[in-house]
């Protein structure tokens, strides 16, 4: 389990010398297995939130622990999904997807055999030799997600990351994300400013509005699954629940 | 015809030269088709290919040195800001000064040999080397060091796994220049500490006053520029295909 326990963030601005509050006493409880969506408009801190859950960015007071301990910096428990993929481009979709394993001190044939499962999971077997300037948006965030998953982590923390992607592409891997975490069931952290997207996707829906960013509502998801999308978009429930949100969000404008 | 372009500048520049030439009918300024047959003898006698494995020799060794000083300083400049403090005030004092008037100090402290001519063009090649290296080192994309991060890697597997890849097309850039810049020095300092070498054989021909053979090494050396320059060019296309190219820019400065 995930707990952030009154988790703040200010810094100075450039310039002026300013303290500006960016995040204000977050405390939430992120149970494990449990897909997560922080919701919240532009600026509201919520990326900065994830940093600090994944060790990137140190938090100015408040902790974050993970299974009863605090955390100290990055670790391989937490997965980022970064929106702009951050693929090593000098590496192929092969390499990048083995480049964590090389830590994690595994048999040769134990690291090819997974490489290879990822590569299946996210359907881009065909494409392994391939270097990330040769690949579409929607094939790098692919790429992106199988390196996270290949090294094992318990917690996958998404910012944004299907946000640089054309709509049909977005769809498409917001299906095989769903499918993969049905599969795998790690916790999921994810961040989005699409209110479809977290009530398709998500157990539990945090809304944040911004300046101090803060969570302004915590919202249970009661959308059966597994999410079958043309059925889902159909249903009342899931079009109140997009609505009721959205109405959150512009309010917290 | 932009691949003709060049050779037609090329072309242009040796006719204005054997016109010049002609019209003047100088000693010193002897016409192109003169200067062939020496160059023609040079690159057959073989004396000329002694001298220029002489220079090449020293032009590397300077340059590994420099290398392998300027990456990893470079390299560290660009992600810690304490280092950076104290290397960039030194690197801007450095950076103007012309190389080959150190030369005499050099020569002081290491005697007139290749030690000192190693030494000088080590010391031009590594300031552009930890220049360029700092800047790519600066500039790579943060998230990138957050994955790594997170996989496990600890800060000194990062810089080299992550930082020196990512910082390779900005380095290379570095490196280009500094062959640019190192070749220049590599040559005067031949010319100052007279022994062996392509300086050496230039001022030799013109203190013997062999003026057709003093132009011949100079259109040696500009041809072996010529050819390092690109030569190098094509291998940091190679090595850097992945990235998105960018235009070299080479500003000489010694």
């Amino acid at each position: 389990m995930i707990r952030l326990d009154h988790v703040s963030k200010s810094y100075t601005r450039a310039g002026s010398g300013d303290t500006v509050q960016a995040l204000s006493a977050i405390t939430a409880d992120i149970a494990d297995g449990a897909f997560v969506s922080i919701v919240g408009p532009s600026g509201c801190g919520k990326s900065t939130l994830l940093y600090i859950v994944g060790g990137f960015i140190p938090a100015t007071s408040g902790a974050v622990q993970v299974d009863g301990r605090p955390i100290a910096g990055p670790g391989p428990d937490r997965g980022p999904v970064f929106q702009e993929f951050a693929l090593f481009p000098w590496k192929t979709v092969r390499d990048n997807i083995r480049f964590g394993l090389a830590q994690q001190k595994l048999p040769q044939g134990e690291a090819d055999r997974r490489v290879d499962e990822m590569l299946d999971l996210v359907h881009l077997r065909k494409y392994a030799d391939l270097y990330p300037k040769e690949l579409s948006g929607g094939m790098k965030q692919r790429v992106a997600i199988a390196r996270t998953l290949a090294y094992r982590p318990t917690t996958l923390l998404m910012d944004e990351p299907f946000g640089a992607l054309d709509a049909h592409t977005r769809a498409v891997l917001q299906d095989e994300l769903l499918q993969i975490w049905e599969r795998e069931r790690k916790t999921v952290l994810f961040i989005t400013h699409g209110v479809d997207e977290a009530v398709y996707l998500s157990d539990r829906i945090l809304v944040m509005s911004g300046a101090p960013g803060a969570i302004k509502a915590d919202i249970a998801v009661d959308l059966p699954r597994p999410r079958l999308r043309d059925q889902l978009l159909r249903t009342p429930r899931y079009q109140e629940l997009v609505i009721e949100i959205g109405h959150m969000m512009d309010q917290s404008r | 015809m932009t691949r003709l372009g060049p050779v037609l500048v090329l072309l242009a520049l040796l006719a204005i030269w054997q016109l010049g030439a002609m019209a003047l009918q100088a000693d010193y300024l002897p016409t192109p088709i003169a200067v062939l047959p020496d160059l023609r003898a040079m690159l057959i006698d073989g004396d000329i290919w002694r001298d220029m494995a002489a220079s090449l020799t020293r032009l590397a060794a300077g340059f590994a040195i420099g290398l392998a000083a300027g990456v990893p300083l470079g390299i560290v400049c660009g992600r810690s800001t304490a280092v950076r403090g104290c290397v960039n005030p030194l690197l801007a004092l450095f950076y103007p000064v012309p190389k080959a008037a150190l030369i005499p100090i050099l020569m002081l402290w290491f005697g007139a040999g290749d030690l000192s001519k190693i030494l000088i063009i080590t010391l031009t090649v590594t300031l552009p080397i930890v220049y360029h290296a700092q800047q790519g080192a600066a500039a790579v994309e943060e998230k990138l060091l957050w994955s790594a991060r997170a996989m496990g890697f600890s800060p000194a597997a990062i810089l080299w796994r992550v930082v020196l890849p990512a910082a390779l097309p900005e380095l290379l850039l570095g490196v280009r220049v500094g062959i640019v810049i190192g070749l220049i020095v590599m040559i005067s300092s031949e010319m100052i500490v007279r022994q062996n070498g392509l300086g050496y054989d230039i001022f030799n021909a013109m203190d013997m006053a062999q003026y057709t053979l003093t132009y011949a090494v100079i259109v040696i050396v500009g041809v072996l520029g010529y050819v390092l320059d690109s030569g190098f060019e094509a291998l940091r296309r190679r090595l850097t295909f992945w990235a998105p190219q960018r235009q070299a820019m080479v500003a000489a400065s010694s």
